[in-house]
C-alpha cells in the first residue's frame, strides 16, 4: 500500500452490513459505534432517537467552523442532499440511512457517506479554485487548523493556487527523516510533467506567510504545493483533492515506513553480528550421536 | 482538545481483533495472516526479505492477503506470541493506517499479550510503537486479565474482582488461566488440545459417515456453520439420545448448502451432532483417544493446583472467553460438573473426619456473558474508555527518558467503576 | 576498499591481539571477586597506556587494556544528519540487545558511539582471534550499513514522492 486510501472502512462496512441485513430481512439491531479518522475527525454511527431502523452517521471535525466560511455547508447540501438532517449535537454533520426505505444505490450511498470527511474538505479547495477560475484576485487566504498544531493555508491567484501545509514532527529524528522526503519532493517535479511544483522550508515559513502568526520551529516544516489552471479545471480537480487534502498523513505515513523498513534492516543485519561472534565459540563437539528413534547411541570399540 | 479513543488490538494466533474503545464490539475482526512476496535469492531470510525501493510496502493482510495471488501468507504469531518482528510490524502499519484509519501520534494504544509472554517481548512491541509509530502512550495488557474484566458487565458493583479463572477457547487450543488479583498465576495455566476446530473436525467426521449430498470440499465449511447455527451442550448425553429417538422430528435440523461449483442445492440432516459436537469438551475421548479428561476435571485440577487461599474466589469466578465457548448451556454444564466434583470431594473429607466437622460448602460459579466471542477485546475497550486508562500508561516521553524497559512491567489496572 | 581504511583496519587488528592478553586476577578490594579492572579502575598498575587509532576527525577506535579486561569504543563515520541518527538508531538498537552479544557495553564511552568489553573470561571460552575478527567484521560492515540504509531511505523518499506526484 503506498497511497493511503481516501474512504472510511469503518463507516462503509458497519453501513454495509447493516443494509444486508436489513435486506436479508434480519431484526435490526441497535447500533451505537464510535470510530475516528485522520485529523481527529470523529465518526458516530446510531440509531435515530432510538429507532433501530434508522441509522445516523455523524461527523465530528474540530476545525468545521472554519470549513463554513468556506462553504463547507452548500457542498454538502449538493452532495448529500436529501440524506442530511440537522446535525447531532456534539457533531457537526448528520446523515440519516433508512433501512426500512433503502434505496436501490445503496451501495454508492454507503461509498458516499465514507467520503463524508473528504468532502468536507473539499469545499474550500472548490471554493478557491473556483475563485482562481474566475480570475478573482484579493480574497483573503483560508487558514484551516486542521491539527492542534498544524494549518493548512490556501491562497488563490489568477493562475495559480498555492496550497501550504504546516506540519509539526513529535520526533526529533523524523525532522531529518521528513527533510529527506521533502526534499525529494521538491525533486519530483522531474518525475512527471503534469505534477505541480512543490517548494518546502524547514523551521521557518514561506515568504508568503511571513507576516502571519505561522511558527517558527524547529520540529515544523512547511511545504508549498502550487497548482495551476490544469489541477484546478473541473475534470481534474476531485483528484487534486483527493490527492492533496491526504498529502499530510501521506507524509508521515511514509517516514513511519521508513522506520519500520528501517528496524527490519537493524534485525537483519544484528542477526547477522550475532552469527560472526558466535563464530569464536568453540564448536562443542558432543560426541553422544541418536539413533534415528531417538535413543543414545554409544559406540563400544 | 478532548482525546481521541485509543486503538485497542489484540493480535491472536487466529484472528486479530482491532478497533477503537468504547465500541462494544471490534471494527475489524481479521486473520492474523500477512501476504508478502518472496524472492528466490539465496541468504538468511531476514536480509532476503528487504528488498529495493518501497517494496517491502507491497503486502495484504488480513483477508486480502487470501485473495492476493503471487504472494506468500505468514503468520506472525504463533501460540500467541509474536515469531517474526519484521513481519509483525508491517501488519501493525496496515492495520493503523488501512483499518482503523488513526495517525498513530494522536491516539493511545492498548495491545494485549498471552499469559507467559516474555518481557523482551515487551520491549520489542514497546520498541515498534514508540519508536516507528512515535505513539503518545502504551499499555500491554494480559488477554486472561481483560477476560476477567469483560464479565463484569453481568455482575453487580461489588462483585467486581480481578481474581477468576478464565477459560479462553479459540479455534485452536483452550486454555484455563488462573488469574489473582489481576496477576495471572503462571505456573498453574493448563492447555487443552480440544477447540473449535476439533469440534469442526469431529462434526466433519460423523457427517462423512452418513450424509453423502455434501461436496467434498465444502464439507469443512458446511461443518463450520452447521456447529455454528445447531450445536448446543446437554445435560445427558443418554436422555438426549432418547429424546431424539422418540421425537425425531422436532429434534432433528436442515441444512441447507449451495453446491460452489455446480450451483445445485444440497441439504443435509443433522441429528445427534448437534449435542455430540460440542460433548468432546466433557468427553474427549469420542475424538481425541490420546486425551481423556474433561474440561471440568481439568480446571478442578488447576483451582487445586493454585495457592490455598485463592481457591475459593476462584471456584467462585470462572470465566468464559473466546467463540468456542458460545455453546448454549455451556456454562451451565461446566459449572454442574464442577460442583459434583467439588461436593463429592467435600463429603469425603467429611466422612474422613467421622462426620465431627461439617465443611463450609463452596460456591461454583461459571459466568456467562454477552460479550464471551470477543471478551478480551471488549475488556480493553471497557478498559481503554476509563479515564483511570491514561496515567497508567507509558508515556512516549517516559520511553525517551529511561528506555523500553518501562514496559516489562504493566500496572494492574485498579478497580473500574 | 579506500585506501586509508585498510592501514587502519590493520592496526587496530594488530593493537587489538596485542591487548588481548588478559588473566584471570581477582579483585585487590574485596574478597572473592573478579571484577574487569578496565571498568572498576580500582588500581593504577593494573590499567595500561589507552591507545587511540584514528583515521580521521571523526572515525577512531579507543582501546583500553588492562590486566583481565579490554575495552573498546569505536566511533563511527557520521557525515552529515542521517547518517548520524541512522548510526544513532542503529546502535541503541543493537545495545538493546547487548545480552545476546555477551562482549557488547550496554553504553558507550563518552564520545564514542559504541563500546565493547572483553574479559578474561570471554577470550577463555572464545577464540581470540576470532574475537578480533569480530570486531573487524563490525567495523567494516556498520560503515557499509549506514551508508546503504541512508542510500535506501532516500531512495524510498524519491520513489514515494514520485508516486505521488505522478498522481496529478
Amino acid at each position: 500500500m503506498i497511497l493511503l486510501e481516501i474512504n472510511n472502512r469503518v463507516v462503509e462496512e458497519t453501513l454495509t452490513v447493516k443494509i444486508k441485513n436489513a435486506q436479508a430481512g434480519l431484526k435490526n439491531e441497535s447500533i451505537d459505534v464510535k470510530v475516528a479518522d485522520f485529523d481527529g475527525v470523529l465518526y458516530r454511527i446510531s440509531n435515530l432517537n432510538g429507532d433501530k431502523s434508522k441509522i445516523r452517521i455523524s461527523i465530528a471535525l474540530k476545525f468545521y467552523k472554519q470549513l463554513q466560511e468556506h462553504g463547507a455547508d452548500e457542498l454538502l447540501k449538493k452532495e448529500y442532499g436529501s440524506y442530511l438532517i440537522a446535525p447531532e449535537t456534539g457533531y457537526n454533520v448528520s446523515c440519516l440511512l433508512d433501512l426500512e426505505n433503502i434505496p436501490s444505490n445503496w451501495p454508492d450511498i454507503v461509498k458516499k457517506i465514507g467520503l463524508l470527511k473528504r468532502n468536507c474538505f473539499a469545499s474550500v479547495f472548490e471554493k478557491y479554485f473556483d475563485f482562481q477560475e474566475a480570475g478573482e484576485e484579493g480574497h483573503k487566504r483560508a487558514v484551516i487548523h486542521y491539527r492542534s498544531d498544524e494549518t493548512l493555508y490556501v491562497e488563490a491567484k489568477s493562475d495559480r493556487v498555492t496550497v501550504v501545509f504546516s506540519t509539526r514532527f513529535r520526533d526529533e529524528d523524523d525532522v531529518i527523516i521528513g527533510k529527506v522526503f521533502m526534499q525529494e519532493l521538491k525533486e519530483g517535479l522531474r518525475a512527471s510533467h503534469t505534477a505541480p511544483p512543490v517548494l518546502f522550508s524547514h523551521r521557518e515559513p514561506p515568504l508568503e506567510l511571513q507576516d502571519t502568526d505561522a511558527k517558527v520551529d524547529n520540529n515544523v516544516g512547511y511545504v508549498t504545493f502550487v497548482l495551476f489552471p490544469r489541477h484546478t479545471a473541473k475534470n481534474t480537480r476531485d483528484n487534486t483533492i483527493n490527492l492533496i487534502h491526504m498529502f499530510r498523513h501521506y507524509l508521515h505515513y511514509h517516514i513511519k515506513c521508513s522506520k519500520a523498513y528501517i528496524h527490519s534492516r537493524m534485525r537483519a543485519k544484528t542477526s547477522e553480528f550475532l552469527k560472526v561472534l558466535n563464530r569464536a565459540r568453540p564448536e562443542n563437539k558432543s560426541t553422544d550421536k541418536k539413533t534415528i528413534s531417538g535413543r543414545a547411541f554409544i559406540r563400544r570399540d | 482538545m478532548d482525546k481521541l479513543p485509543p486503538c485497542v488490538i489484540d493480535v491472536g494466533t487466529g484472528y486479530t481483533k482491532l478497533g477503537f474503545a468504547g465500541n462494544k464490539e471490534p471494527q475489524f475482526i481479521i486473520p492474523s495472516a500477512i501476504a508478502i512476496k518472496e524472492t528466490a535469492k539465496i541468504g538468511e531470510q531476514t536480509t532476503r526479505r528487504l528488498g529495493k525501493g518501497v517494496e517491502d510496502l507491497d503486502f495484504f493482510i488480513g483477508d486480502e492477503a487470501f485473495d492476493a495471488t503471487g504472494y506468500a501468507v505468514k503468520y506472525p504469531v504463533r501460540h500467541g506470541l509474536v515469531e517474526d518482528w519484521d513481519l509483525m510490524e508491517r501488519f501493525l502499519e496496515q492495520c493503523i493506517f488501512k483499518y482503523l484509519r488513526a495517525e498513530p501520534e494522536d491516539h493511545y494504544f492498548l495491545l494485549t499479550e498471552p499469559p507467559l509472554n516474555t518481557p523482551e517481548n515487551r520491549e520489542y512491541t514497546a520498541e515498534i510503537m514508540f519508536e516507528s509509530f512515535n505513539v503518545p502512550g502504551l499499555y500491554i495488557a494480559v488477554q486472561a486479565v481483560l477476560a476477567l474484566a469483560a464479565s463484569w458487565t453481568s455482575r453487580s458493583h461489588e462483585d467486581r474482582t480481578l481474581t477468576g479463572i478464565v477459560i479462553d477457547s479459540g479455534d485452536g487450543v483452550t486454555h484455563v488461566i488462573p488469574v489473582a488479583e489481576g496477576y495471572v498465576i503462571g505456573s498453574c495455566i493448563k492447555h487443552i488440545p480440544i477447540a473449535g476446530r476439533n469440534i469442526t473436525y469431529f462434526i466433519q467426521s460423523l457427517l462423512r459417515e452418513r450424509e453423502i449430498g455434501i461436496p467434498p470440499e465444502q464439507s469443512l465449511e458446511t461443518a463450520k456453520a452447521i456447529k455454528e447455527k445447531y450445536c448446543y451442550i446437554c445435560p445427558d448425553i443418554a436422555k438426549e439420545f432418547a429424546k431424539y429417538d422418540s421425537d425425531p422430528a422436532k429434534w432433528m435440523k436442515k441444512f441447507d448448502g449451495v453446491n460452489s461449483v455446480t450451483k445445485q442445492n444440497f441439504s443435509v440432516d443433522i441429528g445427534y451432532e448437534r449435542f455430540l459436537g460440542p460433548e468432546i469438551f466433557f468427553h474427549p475421548e469420542f475424538s481425541n483417544p490420546d486425551f481423556n479428561i474433561p474440561l471440568s476435571q481439568i480446571v478442578d485440577d488447576v483451582i487445586q493446583n493454585c495457592p490455598i487461599d485463592v481457591r475459593r474466589p476462584l471456584y467462585n469466578n470462572i470465566v468464559l472467553s473466546g467463540g468456542s465457548t458460545m455453546f448454549k448451556d455451556f456454562g451451565r454444564r461446566l459449572q454442574r460438573d464442577i460442583k459434583k466434583t467439588v461436593d463429592a470431594r467435600l463429603k469425603q473429607s467429611e466422612d474422613l473426619g467421622g462426620g465431627r466437622l461439617k465443611p463450609k460448602p463452596i460456591d461454583v460459579q461459571v459466568v456467562s456473558h454477552h460479550m464471551q466471542r470477543y471478551a478480551v477485546w471488549f475488556g480493553g475497550s471497557m478498559w481503554g474508555s476509563t479515564p483511570e486508562f491514561y496515567p497508567m500508561c507509558h508515556t512516549k516521553e517516559a520511553y525517551e527518558e529511561y528506555g523500553p524497559s518501562i514496559c516489562r512491567h504493566n500496572p494492574v489496572f485498579g478497580t473500574m467503576t | 576498499m579506500s585506501a586509508t581504511l585498510k592501514p587502519y583496519l590493520t592496526a587496530v587488528r594488530h593493537t587489538l591481539t596485542a591487548a588481548m592478553c588478559l588473566d584471570n586476577f581477582s579483585s585487590q578490594v574485596v574478597e572473592r571477586h573478579n571484577k574487569p579492572e578496565v571498568e572498576v579502575r580500582s588500581s593504577k598498575e593494573l590499567l595500561l597506556t589507552p591507545v587511540v587509532i584514528s583515521r580521521n576527525e571523526k572515525e577512531k577506535v579507543l582501546i583500553e587494556a588492562s590486566v583481565n579486561s579490554v575495552r573498546i569504543s569505536i566511533a563511527v563515520k557520521q557525515a552529515d544528519e542521517i547518517e548520524k541518527i541512522l548510526c544513532k538508531k542503529f546502535m541503541r538498537f543493537m545495545m538493546r540487545r547487548a545480552e545476546n552479544f555477551i562482549v557488547l557495553r550496554r553504553k558507550p564511552i563518552e564520545g564514542y558511539d559504541i563500546s565493547f568489553l572483553i574479559t578474561n573470561f570471554h577470550t577463555e571460552q572464545m577464540y581470540k582471534h576470532k574475537l578480533v575478527d569480530f570486531v573487524i567484521h563490525f567495523m567494516e560492515e556498520i560503515d557499509k550499513e549506514i551508508s546503504e540504509m541512508k542510500l535506501a531511505v532516500n531512495a524510498r523518499a524519491r520513489i514515494v514522492s514520485e508516486e505521488f506526484l505522478k498522481r496529478f
